[in-house]
C-alpha cells in the first residue's frame, strides 16, 4: 500500500471518530494505520441500538464508516506503549512490541461510560433491576426481554438522568450532553415495548439543544406518554418483594417523593477512556482537571494538541453527540493534512 | 536597726505591684469561675476537696503544670521546653524561700525580699554559706535559660522542634512572651553583677569574673536588677490578657475535671476554664486536616479558642461551623482541652434555625426480635453494607429486625452535632420508643456516627453494638468463620467515631486479621485519619473535604494495600470517592464477600 515518499499517519483509537479521521485522511492519499484496544472498531456506538435522533440503526452507522475504510491498515487488539519523536517523525511502540513510524497522530482515545458502582446510593451492582443505560442499550442490541421470565411486563421503570455528570461528588462537574436525549429515546423506546408501563424521567433539567431534540422530548411526552420529573435521586433500596424503592425530591412541587418501581435506569455520563492519561503522558498532551485532553485553542484550534503532529479527534477533548464527532474528527483530519503538506 | 529587719528599695515596686496586682486578679478569676458553675457543679467541686480526688489533682498538677509529661510524650524537645522554664522557674523560688528561712530567719518576710534577695544580702553584707545553695540556684536559672533558648529558637525556626507550623501571635502575647523571655537572662546579668559581693555559683560566679575584666560591676547593679523587676513587673501585668493565663487556669481546670464537672455551655464553667487554659501551643494546628489539607489555616483549634476569648463570637461561630469534629486535635491536645464539646455548646448557643415540632414523622414498630438492625442513613447511600448485614444476620441465625429497612427516623446525631439539641431529643424519643417495642437485648448499627449517638444519649436498657463488635461476636462463637486470604495485604482506616471517640479499635483489627494481613499505617488508632465527610461540619465545601479524603487516602495506600478496610458507610462513600486506586471495603462487606478485597486495576493506569 504505501508508496515511497507516501506520508503516514496513525490514529490512535478506533471508535466512530477515530474511524471517519482515518477514512478522510486515506482519501488525501495519507497511509493511514489505526491503532485500536479492543478487538473490534466501532468503539462505544458499535455497542448502541439505535440513535437519537431519528432512530437509525448504530450498527448499520458504524457499518457505513467502516466500508470507507478500506485502504486503511485496522490493528485491533493492541495499544500503543511508547512513542519516541525522531527526526520529524514518531516512532511509536505497540503492546505487542511491534513498532510503527508516523509523520502524524491524531489521538480519538474516545470516552468510556461513568462507573456506576461508584454512586452505591443508586444500588448499581447491588440490586438486580438497576441497570445503566448502556446495559440496557446492549440488551435492546441484542434483543434481550428486559424483564425475564415475567408474563406481563413492568408496571413502571424510572430512568435517573445525570448520573455521573454534573457531580461534583464523583469529581465530574461537566455536562455528558448526549444523555439528555439518549434518555429520552430510550425511555420512549420502553414505553413502546410495553405500552402498559409507567415511565418516568427524573432529571436536573433538559438539555434539548438540538433542532430536532426539543420535537423529541415533547413528543415522548405527548404521544408515548413519558412522565418527567424534575428531581434528582438520593438513594434506592429494595422493598421485601424484590422491587425498587427510590427516593427524590420533586423540585417543582417542592415535595419529597418514593416511588416503587420494576426498573431502575441510570444514564451514565462520559469520562475520558482509560488509556487516555497514558496517551496523553506520552505525547504531552495537556489534560483538565476533568481528565479530558485540552486544545490549544478551543475555538479557532480545538483539534490541536500543541504538540507538533499530533491531532485531537472526537469526545477525548469533551462529551459530543455522534453529528459533532464526526465533524469533529474531520477537522482533525483536515488539521492533519495542512501540518503534513507544510512539513513536506 | 530597720533596715536590718525589713528591708526595701523602690526597685522592687515594679514587682511587687505586679505580684499584688496578678494574686489579686486571678484569686478574683477563680472565684468567677467557681460562682459561674451551676449548683450542683459546685457541690461537686466541694466534695471533692475533701475526697481521694484532690490527691490525683495535685499529683496531676505537679505532672502537667510542672513536668508537662502530656507534651512530653507527644514531642521530647517541646516538653524540655515546657519543663525546663516550669520545673527550673518553680524551684528558684523555692530555693530561694528557702534560702531566706535558713540564713536571714530573723526578716520581715515581705513576698519580694525572696525574689531580691541576692541584691539585699549585698547590702547587709550578711554571709551566705551552703555552696549547695548556689549551685542549685545557678543549676535551675541555666535549665530555665536552655528552655528560653529553645522558645526564641522555636518561634523562629519551627520545624525544628517538630512542628511544621507554630501558632501565629497578637501583641499582647508577644509583650508577655518578649516580658517573659527577657526575665531570665536579665535576672543572670542582675546575678552576675552582685555575684561578686553576694555569691554565686559556677553560672553567676563565672559570668561576674567575665565581665569584671572589662566593666565596672558595681554600676551596673542596680539597672540590671531594675530590668529584672521590670520584667517580672510587666510579666504579671500583661499575663491575664495573654495566653499565660494557661499556666494558672490550668490548675484549676485540672481541679474541675478531677470533680468530674462536664461540659454544659460555652459562657460558663469548664468550657470557660478550659478557654483560659489553652497554651497557644499550637500542637493543634499539625493534627488538623483542614490547616494540612484543605489549607484552612485560621480554623485551627487555636485561633477558635482564641476567638471564642479574645474576638468576636461570630468570627468563632464560623470556625465551629466548619470544623469536622474528628477530634484528632483533642487527641494531640497536651492540656486535653475538649474543643469540640466547646464547638458543640457554641451551635446550641446560636439558635440557627427554629424548627416545626416533628410530630409528622410516624412511629414505625417493627419486631418481635431478640437484635434490632439500624443501618442508618449512610448505610442507606451504600446499600452493599446493609445487603451484606442482612445476610450476616441470615447465616448466623440470629432472630433479627430491620428497623430503618423502608426509611426509618434519624438517630439525632446530626441534628445534634448541628446544635439542635431539642429536635435530636424529640427524634431520639421516636427511636427510642420503636427500640424498645421490637424486645430486643440488642442494638445493632453500622454507623459509627448513630452508635455514638445510641451509646451515649439514648439510655438504653440493651446492648448497643457497631456491627464490628457484632460480627467478632459471631466469629468467636464460630457462627461465622472467614478463611484467611493468604497474600492479600489490607490498610484499616480508623472512623473517628468508632476509633478515638468510642473508643473502639481492636474489634474491627481482629476481625480483619482473621481475614488478610493489615499493613500499618502512618497515623491510626488514637490519631487515626479524619476521611472528610463526616456530617460534624456544617460549612465546609466539596471541594475542601474532598482535599482532606485525598490527603487521608495518600497516607492510607502508602504501604500499597490491596484494599482499604474500614467500618462506617460513610468513610466508606467518602475513601471512594477519592481513590481509585484500591477498593474501599466495610468490614460487613469484607466478612460477606472477601473477594472485595481483591485489588483492581486501576483504570487511569490501565
Amino acid at each position: 500500500m504505501a508508496t515511497d515518499g507516501q506520508k503516514k499517519v496513525v490514529v490512535i483509537g478506533g471508535g466512530i471518530a477515530g474511524m471517519e479521521a482515518a477514512a478522510q485522511l486515506a482519501r488525501m492519499g495519507y497511509d493511514t494505520t489505526i491503532v485500536e484496544k479492543q478487538a473490534r472498531t466501532g468503539g462505544n456506538v458499535a455497542n448502541w441500538d439505535h440513535l437519537f435522533p431519528e432512530g437509525r440503526l448504530a450498527g448499520e452507522v458504524v457499518q457505513q464508516l467502516y466500508q470507507k475504510l478500506s485502504p486503511v491498515r485496522i490493528i485491533t487488539g493492541s495499544s500503543v506503549k511508547k512513542a519516541d519523536m525522531l527526526e520529524g517523525q514518531y516512532i511509536l511502540t505497540l503492546a505487542d512490541g511491534s513498532v510503527l513510524t508516523t509523520d502524524a497522530l491524531v489521538v480519538s482515545t474516545g470516552f468510556r461510560t461513568f462507573d456506576a458502582h461508584r454512586k452505591e446510593e443508586y444500588g448499581y451492582g447491588i440490586y438486580d433491576r438497576v441497570i445503566t443505560s448502556a446495559d440496557l442499550e446492549g440488551m435492546l442490541n441484542e434483543h434481550q426481554p428486559l424483564f425475564p421470565g415475567r408474563h406481563k411486563g413492568p408496571r413502571r421503570v424510572a430512568f435517573i438522568h445525570c448520573v455521573g455528570s454534573r457531580d461534583e461528588k464523583v469529581g465530574n462537574r461537566y455536562c455528558s450532553k448526549a444523555c439528555c436525549a439518549m434518555a429520552v429515546k430510550q425511555a420512549s423506546k420502553v414505553k413502546e415495548l410495553y405500552p402498559d408501563a409507567e415511565v418516568y424521567c427524573f432529571y436536573m433539567d433538559l438539555r434539548m439543544f438540538d433542532r430536532r431534540y426539543e420535537q423529541m422530548y415533547l413528543d415522548a411526552q405527548a404521544k408515548s406518554g413519558v412522565n418527567f420529573i424534575r428531581g434528582r435521586l438520593s438513594e434506592a433500596s429494595e422493598d421485601l418483594q424484590g422491587r425498587l424503592v427510590i427516593k427524590a425530591e420533586d423540585t417543582l412541587m417542592s415535595k419529597p417523593l418514593k416511588m416503587t418501581v420494576d426498573m431502575l435506569v441510570l444514564m451514565v455520563g462520559m469520562e475520558p477512556a482509560s488509556g487516555a492519561r497514558s496517551v496523553a503522558e506520552m505525547l504531552k498532551i495537556p489534560v483538565g482537571h476533568d481528565g479530558f485532553f485540552n486544545a490549544t485553542n478551543e475555538l479557532l484550534e480545538a483539534n490541536c494538541s500543541g504538540t507538533p503532529g499530533v491531532f485531537l479527534a472526537g469526545t477525548c477533548t469533551g462529551p459530543k453527540t455522534i453529528p459533532e464527532t464526526i465533524a469533529d474528527a474531520r477537522a482533525a483530519a483536515t488539521a492533519a493534512d495542512a501540518y503534513l503538506r507544510k512539513k513536506s | 536597726m530597720f533596715r536590718e529587719r525589713f528591708s526595701y528599695d523602690p526597685l522592687v515596686l515594679p514587682f511587687l505591684l505586679g505580684l499584688i496586682f496578678i494574686v489579686t486578679y486571678l484569686a478574683l478569676g477563680a472565684i468567677r469561675m467557681i460562682k459561674n458553675l451551676p449548683a450542683e457543679d459546685k457541690i461537686r467541686l466541694g466534695k471533692s476537696f475533701f475526697s481521694k480526688q484532690i490527691l490525683l489533682s495535685i499529683r496531676e498538677i505537679f505532672n502537667e503544670c510542672l513536668l508537662h509529661l502530656r507534651i512530653f510524650k507527644k514531642n521530647p524537645v517541646l516538653g524540655y521546653m515546657h519543663m525546663s522554664i516550669a520545673l527550673g522557674w518553680f524551684m528558684m523560688i523555692v530555693l530561694a524561700h528557702v534560702e531566706v528561712k535558713l540564713y536571714a530567719p530573723s526578716r520581715f518576710n515581705l513576698p519580694y525580699y525572696p525574689i531580691f534577695f541576692r541584691y539585699f544580702v549585698r547590702e547587709t553584707q550578711e554571709t551566705l554559706d551552703g555552696a549547695v545553695f548556689f549551685f542549685l540556684m545557678d543549676f535551675f536559672l541555666l535549665m530555665v535559660l536552655s528552655g528560653v533558648g529553645i522558645a526564641m529558637y522555636k518561634r523562629f525556626n519551627s520545624k525544628a522542634t517538630g512542628l511544621r507550623r507554630t501558632t501565629r501571635l497578637k501583641w499582647n502575647d508577644r509583650i508577655a512572651l518578649y516580658a517573659l523571655w527577657s526575665i531570665f537572662p536579665l535576672r543572670l546579668l542582675a546575678e552576675s553583677f552582685t555575684s561578686g559581693i553576694s555569691g554565686g555559683s559556677f553560672l553567676t560566679r563565672g559570668f561576674g569574673m567575665v565581665f569584671e575584666t572589662f566593666v565596672s560591676n558595681d554600676l551596673h547593679v542596680r539597672p540590671t536588677w531594675w530590668a529584672y523587676s521590670l520584667a517580672l513587673g510587666t510579666f504579671f501585668f500583661t499575663l491575664p490578657f495573654s495566653r499565660f493565663m494557661h499556666i494558672p487556669t490550668e490548675m484549676l481546670l485540672i481541679l474541675f475535671r478531677n470533680a468530674g464537672i462536664k461540659h454544659r455551655t460555652t459562657g460558663t464553667g469548664i468550657a470557660q476554664t478550659e478557654i483560659y487554659s489553652c497554651s497557644r501551643c499550637g500542637i493543634c494546628i499539625d493534627a488538623c486536616q483542614m490547616v494540612s489539607a484543605a489549607r484552612l489555616e485560621n480554623k485551627a483549634t487555636v485561633y477558635f479558642i482564641r476567638e471564642l476569648r479574645e474576638g468576636g463570637r461570630h468570627n468563632a461561630w464560623d470556625m465551629a461551623s466548619a470544623c469536622l469534629m474528628c477530634r484528632r486535635c483533642v487527641e494531640a491536645c497536651p492540656v486535653k482541652i475538649e474543643s469540640t464539646l466547646i464547638r458543640s455548646a457554641l451551635r446550641q448557643d446560636w439558635k440557627m434555625l427554629r424548627r416545626e415540632p416533628l410530630s409528622f414523622l410516624p412511629v414505625n414498630h417493627t419486631g418481635p426480635a431478640r437484635v434490632i438492625y439500624f443501618a442508618g442513613c449512610m448505610s442507606h447511600l451504600t446499600p452493599g453494607i446493609e445487603q451484606s448485614m442482612v445476610r450476616i444476620f441470615e447465616k448466623t441465625g440470629t432472630d433479627f429486625t430491620f428497623m430503618d429497612r423502608e426509611g426509618g427516623i434519624c438517630c439525632g446525631r446530626p441534628m445534634m452535632l448541628a446544635g439542635e439539641t431539642r429536635a435530636a431529643r424529640e427524634l431520639i424519643d421516636r427511636n427510642k420508643k420503636i427500640i424498645l417495642h421490637s424486645g430486643a437485648d440488642t442494638l445493632v448499627t453500622s454507623c459509627p456516627i448513630c452508635y455514638r449517638v445510641f451509646a451515649e444519649e439514648y439510655q438504653l436498657p440493651l446492648k448497643v453494638q457497631h456491627h464490628s463488635q457484632f460480627i467478632l461476636q459471631m466469629m468467636e462463637q464460630g457462627k461465622i468463620s472467614p478463611e484467611f486470604r493468604e497474600g492479600t495485604r489490607v490498610v484499616y482506616h480508623d472512623p473517628c467515631e468508632l476509633g478515638r471517640n468510642s473508643g473502639i479499635y481492636e474489634e474491627p483489627r481482629k476481625v480483619i486479621a482473621a481475614m488478610a494481613r493489615i499493613e500499618p499505617v502512618a497515623e491510626e488508632r488514637e490519631m487515626g485519619l479524619c476521611c472528610g465527610g463526616h456530617v460534624g461540619s456544617i460549612s465546609l465545601t466539596h471541594h475542601q473535604r474532598r482535599r482532606i479524603a485525598v490527603q487521608a487516602c495518600n497516607i492510607l495506600l502508602a504501604p500499597s494495600p490491596d484494599a482499604i478496610v474500614t467500618a462506617c458507610p460513610l468513610c466508606k462513600k467518602t475513601l471512594m470517592d477519592a481513590t481509585a486506586e484500591v477498593p474501599v471495603v466495610d468490614i460487613a462487606q469484607m466478612v460477606d464477600n472477601p473477594e472485595l478485597l481483591r485489588k483492581h486495576p486501576n483504570p487511569v493506569l490501565q
